[in-house]
């Protein structure tokens, strides 16, 4: 599902972010990217749902080659790729609402529709009746939540969170990590970036572990 | 497609309510429009307006036919009646050495020296107004060659240069308007897509965020090829709204000279396919600087 081989990611100024990196995480499971900050991870992630290119290696994902993807491509894979990112990257002029909605009305999904499912995945994050909230009067870890609503929106069969705890005390960051295990457990892939080592204890999954860009250790913890 | 539409219509007034968010931006970019559409809009006016009147007086051209200096009062009445019959004339009138004396007098001033001419040098003329159906150039040539044949005419003159050089006048004027116009609308694609750029840049943030969820180019483009549209059509009425007050203004004059030329109207009035014409021309301009300013400005829009 997700396949990086020989994957380097150099900056524009020279900072070499991540380094020969390889892993394979197959169809339907669930890891966790350990590694303290500044190792690479948030990196890890943008390469994979090309906002950055890598400068060396191969990534695939869904069996495309994303070196070769025609840019015109790219927002059908991110289509495909629930994102929950380390900054939210919330609309602070838009609702609460209008910014989960934001995957479906892309995609010209019908209006009831839309409403519909908004509603639902309000509800699976502790949110609902937050509609019409914008999202600066609500607390760092409702926002957090807003960004994951909108990061499952869309049924999407990859999920990729960045630090979606980092914000959350210890009983939401396990009821938001349960939600991401229950989206796993229906067949999607879930890549996790965290601190949080309790989580990886509780869940058991498989940990990749990274070091100033370099894996140090990869382990199904099972 | 009603979802489509639905969609459409959606990005539409989303697009409207943008703009209502910053509507000093808007309304000058949409005054600008307007003012510079305002200039080629009175071109076409003034030379349509210019067209019916020369038109009007093609329909009423004169023939002066002069006759031999020696034909005696009865002869030029004989020719007279001959060509009142003519059946494309539909006045004629005729003027005897001493009329023609009386009125070169009052015209010239120049009384005292004629007092001195102890023969009128005249001739004899008669004045052809020929019948509407047949008044264009073509026709007056052919009624000329026509007039011709008639035993005791010395020239025929047609009134014609008048109204061709004023022909030829309005047509330079046309294509004087027709560059006039390109210029602007190269000017205009330069302003509105200006304007769009700043848009663009104002909601970077959003841009990057529906990129980053899956929102296709054409998607992200939307709403800014909306805008274009919307700012050329406002700009077009503005330009109407602005055209009808300077027909307003000049009203007054424009009735006193009308009145000169014994016609009701002498500004041309827009028809409505002209209004749709210029409407849709904003819309066009609009859309095409929206095209070009999204094409250089979107591209280097990406999510960090
Ligand atoms: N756009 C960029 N240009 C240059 N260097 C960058 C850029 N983005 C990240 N870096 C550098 O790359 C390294 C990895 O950054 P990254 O954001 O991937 O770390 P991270 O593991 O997500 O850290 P954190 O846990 O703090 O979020 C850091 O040293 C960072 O300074
Ligand atoms: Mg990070």
């Amino acid at each position: 599902m997700i396949k990086l081989s020989q994957v380097s990611k150099q900056y524009p100024n020279g900072h070499l972010a991540l380094n020969k990196v390889s892993f394979d995480i197959p169809s339907g499971e669930m890891a966790f990217v350990l590694g303290h900050s500044g190792a690479g991870k948030s990196t890890l992630f943008k390469l994979i749902t090309r906002m950055e290119k890598p400068t060396a290696g191969q990534i695939i994902v869904h069996d495309q080659n994303l070196s070769r993807m025609r840019s015109s491509k790219v927002p059908y894979l991110r289509r495909e790729i629930g994102v929950i990112f380390q900054d939210h990257k919330l609309l602070l002029d838009r609702t609460v609402f209008d910014n989960v909605a934001l995957p479906l009305i892309v995609i010209g999904m019908p209006n009831d529709e839309i409403r519909k499912r908004v509603r639902a995945a309000l509800g699976k994050v502790g949110l609902s009746g937050y509609e019409k909230n914008l999202p600066l009067t609500l607390s760092g870890g409702e926002q957090q939540r807003v960004g994951i609503a909108r990061a499952v929106i869309n049924r999407p069969s990859i999920l990729l969170a960045d630090e979606p705890t980092g914000n959350l005390d210890d009983e939401l960051s396990d009821e938001i990590i349960d939600i991401f295990a229950d989206f796993n457990q229906v067949g999607v892939t879930v890549l996790i970036a965290t601190h949080d080592l309790r989580q990886v204890n509780r869940l058991g999954s498989r940990t990749i572990r990274l070091e100033k860009g370099e894996i140090v250790q990869t382990e199904a913890t099972e | 497609m009603l979802t489509y539409l639905s969609r459409h219509l959606q990005v539409i007034f989303s697009t409207l309510g943008a703009m209502q968010r910053t509507p000093m931006a808007s309304i000058n970019t949409v005054l600008i429009i307007g003012i510079a559409l305002l200039l080629p809009v009175c071109l076409y006016v003034t030379i349509k307006s210019g067209q019916a009147l020369s038109d009007n007086w093609q329909g009423r051209p004169q023939i002066s036919i002069f006759l031999r200096a020696d034909t005696s009062a009865s002869e030029a009445a004989l020719i007279f009646n001959e060509i009142r019959l003519h059946p494309s004339v539909q006045l004629a009138e005729l003027v005897t050495p001493q009329q023609a004396l009386a009125e070169f007098r009052a015209l010239s001033g120049l009384d005292y020296e004629l007092k001195f001419l102890d023969d009128n040098p005249l001739p004899h003329s008669i004045v052809v107004m020929p019948d509407a159906g047949h008044a264009r150039s073509e026709h007056l040539l052919e009624l000329q060659a026509q007039l011709s044949k008639i035993e005791g005419i010395e020239t025929i003159r047609l009134d014609l240069e008048w109204t061709d050089r004023f022909n030829a006048i309005l047509k330079a004027a046309a294509k004087l308007s027709l560059v006039l116009s390109a210029l602007l609308a190269v000017a205009l694609i330069l302003i509105i897509g200006n304007t769009i750029k700043l848009l663009i840049f104002n909601r970077r943030h959003e841009i990057e965020i529906t990129k980053l969820v899956g929102g296709t180019d054409s998607f992200v483009r939307r709403p800014f090829l909306y805008y274009g549209c919307f700012y050329g059509i406002l700009g077009a009425l503005v330009s109407l709204l602005l055209l009808s007050g300077t027909a307003h203004l000049l009203q007054q004059p424009m009735a006193e000279l009308a009145a000169l030329y014994q016609r009701s109207q002498l500004l041309y009035r827009l028809g409505i396919e002209e209004i749709a014409i210029i409407v849709l021309s904003g819309a066009f301009i609009g859309w095409s600087a929206a095209r070009w300013s999204v094409a250089r400005h979107l591209r280097q829009i990406q999510p960090r």
